[in-house]
Parts: structure tokens; C-alpha cells; sequence
């Protein structure tokens, strides 16, 4: 007698579909909320942020003599000089002097507005003279105002005057902490990991060490701020502020990242490799010169990147080390007074006038997109040049 | 012939141990004895002694774990690379203990090459893979020299028709049986006097296999080879004298006809017949 197999699925099958089921939406609600999470700052930045990138601008004639020279605001007519920016009376001197032939002219400019008007008219806020409403009013029905692209966020330093704050000044102390990153933590984070990975014996000494390394990973970042703050400003004598102490302030954190990064990559290239080479009469450090290092280099490219990134979104240590400070001029070298992106950021966020809160996202915009193209420079790199065994 | 100086200094005469040979018609190339291995705590050879004769292919055979590749890799001192490995014993070739203190590994693995299980050709050209050891040894200097040692190679290797005209391609582009001739005419390349050969075709095709046995073949022209198989047939075909590894120790060594057509000792017998192992 046949058996009688049922093909449908049983109640206890079915309960283990439903348990299944509820599982996989468990999941996928999480990556939804995460995804809308994302999204909703995405589009906040956005939206308080893009109108930095433009500025009102107020076309109007500029007369240069010697008498505006002196008494700037005179330059421009009356009833249009409360409504342009003092940045711009500030230039003036230093406009003639670069060109003497200006002198005794009159020329049509487009200036920038003060922040007082770009606000009002960009609806962030009411607050404007009833006099500067009106004399706005005639402007535009003229045509004689606009919006342009506010090159100064990306040319001038940090300033008072919001119309007239950039981030050209941190730009530049970004880029000296990071040439310091890459010269500290990239040779000595790379050898370490050489060593560790293929020269140490394994003994206690060597598994402490990788231990502390993995470790030093996950130490508070302002605890390294600390660090820097005793050993090189205090012990060593670096100038405070510096880009140079930021610099090695923050290498301290990025080495265990390369490190880690690098023994990943080294231990992922095949031992048949190594072996090889030196059964034709290679050296150890041969071998790992001409055949390991070449195979490992992607990987190791894509962890300092990663690295590097990580540091130059950093805060919490420069606060130790002055580097969160007022810096209207771009450093000229690696002990001059700098700040960067970030502490930029912080800078202006707590700033009382409305302007700077479009700075502030403005700023997070430009340094997320300065990160993402790091990050997807570390994954082109890793795509392109991944070697499958 | 030739003598090698594997110190650097003048050539130390070392005392060749006595003892019992198969066949005393040939002049020992290396002469093992005593050889013991421990992996830390674990003893994989116990005391073994074996000769290796010249311009012939010896073929070690035996179950899995019984010691015959830790033995192979013993002649070159790839041992050395295995944390926590001890060895005893001497391994006498050109008038040296290689386990001496004044012997220098890598000196000795240019005189002593190895052709692995699996082929690993560098990452690099199919040129480079051959230049790669005559450069950094100090071999060759001269760009046109090399490219007549890379086709010499190749050639001998049985690789050169396939190759000749994409010599700038990667190594890895190869067939599993061309990388491994590859990798055979790059351990030929630094003229060494001893070949070793780790299971060198258990990677490959049957046809490829054919291929190789008969390269190994025409190389015990020039070079000493010791091979290690699990392939019985392999062994007939291509080696001149047979050791048969069990637990750690040799059981049996001698030609390889009367190996493999009269084996002294049962276990022998059990192991070829294929009631063991």
C-alpha cells in the first residue's frame, strides 16, 4: 500500500513561511527607516543650504575720487549704499591702489548686498528697514537686482561680514592637516602593518601590540585630541593652531586605521605567492617588494583614503588644540594659525545671524561631497584594480 | 663536477653518513639522513635518510600525512617559513649540511628550485615571471641575454611555441597546464642543479598531465628531480627510483621497477596494490 505523501504544504510548514515572512519585513522596515533617515538630512541640507551658493547682487555706480576713498560709503549713491554689502566699501582702497587709472572714474558694477537684504529677499526673514524696502522695490522694478553665484564661499576666508564669509581659508588648512596625515601615518601606518603582518614572529609581544593597535581604533577621538594637546604642543613646542599639530594630532588616529587596512590587504594576497618567490632565490623582502606589495597596494590605497577621509571630517580633536578658531586668512605654511572644513562648520553654527545658517549647511554640502568623492575614489580603485584568485 | 659554494666563503667539507643504497650505480646528488620534523608538538618525519642520485627523477610516494611532502620541502628549507617547525637530521648537498648555520636559505634555493602543487606564476608578464629570479640573482645583466634565457626557458619548459608571440601577457592568462610549465621553466631559468616538484600535476588535466611527465622527463637530462605523487602511475612512468612514505617514515626505497614489481616489505605491497591508503 502507497504511503500518502501530501506535496501541500503542512500547518507547521506554513507557520515557518509566516515567521520567515515577518523576518525579511523586520529587515527591509530597518533599511527603509535608515534610507528615509538619510533622505530627510539629504534634503534639509539641501534646502537650508543651496541658497548660500547665490547671493543677491545690486547693480550700481561706483565713483572713485578722493574724497571716496576715504569716506567709501560715498562711492555709491546714498539712498543704495545701506544696501550693499561693507565688504565691498572695504575694497576700495585697495581696488585704487591696484589701479591708479580708476582714480577720477565711474564705473556700473553688480556688488554684493548686504546680508540683511539677501535674507529678505530669499524670505528668510522680514526684518529690513521700511526706507532699504522701498529703495529695494525701485531696484528691481528696474532690473538692477539679481542673483549670482557667490563665488566668495569658495574664495575668501572666514569673516565677520556674513555676505563676505568662504571658505577659502579652511580649504587650505584642510589640505596642510591632510599633507601631514599622508606624510606621518601612510609610510609609518604601511611598514607597521609590513612588519606585523610579515616579518613579526608571533609571540605575546607581537599579539599585544596588534591587540593595542585594534584597540586604538575605537579610542574617543577627543582623547587623541588630549594627546596631541600634551605631547606635540606642550612637550614638542608646535605652534597651537597649527596645521601642523592638527596634522599630527590626527594622524595618530588615522594609523591604526591604515594599519589594520594594509595587514588586510597583505593577508589577503596568497601565500603561494610569497612561497614562490622565494623558492626562485628571493629574499623575503624581495618578495614582498616586487610581488606582495604590488597586489596589496589597491587595498592599501583604499584604507589610507578611507583613512584620510575619516580625519578630515574630525572635529572633536582640534577643539583641544585651538584649531576651532576665527581664521580670516588662509595659512601660508604648516605653523601658521589654520582650521578646517569641519571646525569651520562648527564655527559658524554658532553664529547669531540668520546668514550663517545657510553657511553652515552650505558648508556640510560642500564637505560631504568633498568625502563622497574620496570614498568613491577608494571604491574605484578597489573595483579596478581588485585581482580575483 | 661543479662545486657550490652555498656560504660565500671557502666550501666546508662535511662527513657524508654510510649508509644502505638500492643500487650503488649512480653518484648521490643529496644525501638525507636522520631527517626528523616536528610542527610544534606534532612529529611529522621521524628519523629519515634517503639519497638522492643525480640526472634522476625520484618519486616519493604514500598516503595522505605521511610526511613525503614535509620531507620535499625540507631539501630547499621551505620549512623554514612554517612557524613553529623544528628540524633534526642533515641534508648533505655539494659537500654542505644545508641546515648548517653558515648555509644561507636564500643561496641555496637558487641552486635548489621547486615547482608547487598549485601554479603560481607571479601576477606579472609571462616574460617577467621568467626574468623575475636571473635579475634580482644577479644572473643576467643585459636586456638581449635575458631574452635568449627567457626563450632557453621556455623552451626547455615545452611552453615557447604557445608563447612566443604574447610574451608581455599576464601569466595568470594561461591554462592551468601552460602555468604550471610556466612556473617549471621559471625555477629552470636560474640553472639550478635540483629540481623539486610538489605534486606538480595534481592541479592539472589529464592531457596536460601527459604533458608535464613528459617535460620531467626530458629535464633529468640536465637537472637532479625529486617529485612527490600521489599518482602511482605518475610514478612509474616518470621516476627512476620510488620512496614509499608511511607515518613519518620510508618504508621502502629502491628502484622503481622492483618497487612496484617486487616490494620488500608487506605494507609496501598493501599500498600499491590499493588495499591501503
Amino acid at each position: 500500500m502507497s504511503q500518502g505523501i501530501s506535496l501541500q504544504p503542512s500547518r507547521q510548514l506554513r507557520r515557518r513561511y509566516r515567521a520567515e515572512r515577518r523576518f525579511k519585513a523586520y529587515c527591509v522596515g530597518a533599511l527603509l527607516l535608515s534610507i528615509a533617515f538619510l533622505v530627510l538630512f539629504f534634503s534639509d541640507m539641501v534646502r537650508q543650504g543651496h541658497s548660500a551658493f547665490i547671493q543677491t547682487e545690486i547693480q550700481a555706480e561706483v565713483t572713485y575720487n578722493e574724497d571716496t576713498v576715504k569716506f567709501t560709503n560715498e562711492s555709491v549713491d546714498e539712498s543704495i549704499a545701506p544696501l550693499v554689502s561693507r565688504a565691498f566699501f572695504r575694497s576700495i582702497p585697495r581696488r585704487v591702489d591696484a589701479d591708479p587709472s580708476l582714480m577720477g572714474t565711474t564705473e556700473t558694477l553688480w556688488l554684493t548686498a548686504t546680508a540683511d537684504v539677501d535674507q529678505y529677499r530669499k524670505k528668510y526673514s522680514d526684518r529690513l528697514e521700511p526706507e532699504m524696502q522701498s529703495t529695494l522695490e525701485r531696484l528691481e522694478s528696474e532690473g538692477k537686482v539679481s542673483y549670482g553665484f557667490n563665488k566668495g564661499l569658495f574664495t575668501s576666508g572666514d569673516s565677520k561680514i556674513p555676505s563676505n564669509a568662504g571658505l577659502w581659508s579652511a580649504f587650505v588648512g584642510t589640505f596642510y592637516v591632510m599633507l601631514v596625515v599622508l606624510a606621518v601615518s601612510f609610510p609609518i601606518g604601511v611598514a607597521t602593518a609590513i612588519y606585523l603582518e610579515e616579518f613579526a614572529p608571533d609571540n605575546r609581544f607581537t599579539q599585544g601590540v596588534e591587540i593595542n593597535i585594534n584597540n586604538l581604533a575605537a579610542v574617543p577621538s577627543i582623547l587623541f585630541g588630549l594627546l596631541g594637546l600634551a605631547i606635540f604642543i606642550n612637550f614638542f613646542g608646535v605652534p597651537r593652531s597649527s596645521a601642523l599639530a592638527g596634522g599630527l594630532t590626527l594622524s595618530l588616529m588615522t594609523l591604526p586605521v591604515i594599519i589594520i587596512s594594509t595587514r588586510a590587504a597583505l593577508r589577503a594576497v596568497p601565500q603561494n605567492i610569497r612561497q614562490g618567490a622565494q623558492a626562485v632565490g628571493a629574499s623575503r623582502w624581495q618578495a614582498i617588494r616586487d610581488h606582495v606589495l604590488p597586489l596589496s597596494l589597491p587595498g592599501i590605497l583604499t584604507g589610507t583614503i578611507i583613512g584620510v577621509a575619516q580625519a578630515m571630517g574630525e572635529t572633536a580633536p582640534l577643539l583641544l588644540i585651538g584649531m576651532i578658531a576665527y581664521i580670516p586668512d588662509a595659512p601660508t605654511s604648516m605653523t601658521e594659525a589654520a582650521t578646517v572644513l569641519p571646525a569651520q562648520i562648527f564655527t559658524w553654527a554658532g553664529m547669531p545671524e540668520r546668514a550663517y545658517v545657510s553657511l553652515t549647511a552650505a558648508g556640510i554640502l560642500v564637505l560631504l561631497s568633498l568625502l563622497i568623492t574620496l570614498n568613491a575614489t577608494a571604491v574605484i580603485l578597489r573595483n579596478r584594480f581588485e585581482r580575483r584568485w | 663536477m661543479r662545486t657550490r659554494d652555498l656560504t660565500g666563503d671557502s666550501t666546508q667539507v662535511v662527513r657524508v653518513p654510510t649508509m644502505e643504497r638500492p643500487r650503488v650505480n649512480q653518484s648521490t646528488k643529496m644525501s638525507v639522513s636522520d631527517l626528523a620534523v616536528w610542527y610544534g608538538e606534532k612529529q611529522a618525519l621521524h628519523g629519515v635518510s634517503l639519497d638522492v642520485y643525480e640526472n634522476e627523477v625520484t618519486a616519493l610516494i604514500g598516503p595522505s600525512g605521511c610526511g613525503k611532502s614535509t620531507f620535499l620541502r625540507c631539501l630547499n628549507r621551505m620549512n623554514d617559513l612554517v612557524p613553529g617547525v623544528r628540524i633534526e637530521g642533515a641534508v648533505v648537498f655539494e659537500d654542505q649540511n644545508i641546515y648548517a648555520s653558515e648555509v644561507d636559505v636564500v643561496e641555496l634555493r637558487s641552486h635548489i628550485g621547486m615547482v608547487f602543487q598549485k601554479p603560481n606564476p607571479f601576477p606579472k608578464s609571462i616574460y617577467e615571471n621568467i626574468a623575475y629570479a636571473p635579475k634580482i640573482l644577479g644572473q643576467v645583466r643585459k636586456r638581449t641575454d635575458m631574452d635568449d634565457l627567457v626563450e632557453r626557458s621556455l623552451k626547455r619548459a615545452g611552453l615557447w611555441e604557445e608563447v612566443k608571440d604574447r610574451l608581455d601577457a599576464p601569466g595568470l592568462s594561461l591554462s592551468g597546464g601552460q602555468q604550471q610549465r610556466l612556473c617549471i621553466a621559471r625555477a629552470i631559468a636560474v640553472s639550478p642543479s635540483v629540481l623539486l616538484m610538489d605534486e606538480p600535476c595534481s592541479a592539472l588535466d589529464p592531457v596536460a598531465t601527459a604533458t608535464v611527465e613528459q617535460l620531467i622527463d626530458e629535464l633529468k637530462e640536465n637537472y637532479t628531480i625529486v617529485i612527490v605523487t600521489h599518482n602511482l602511475q605518475q610514478a612509474a612512468r616518470v621516476a627512476g627510483y620510488t620512496a614509499f612514505f608511511h607515518l613519518g617514515n620510508i618504508v621502502e626505497f629502491s628502484d622503481t621497477d622492483s618497487l612496484f614489481t617486487h616490494p620488500r616489505e608487506k605494507k609496501t605491497e598493501d599500498y600499491i596494490t590499493g588495499r591501503y591508503g
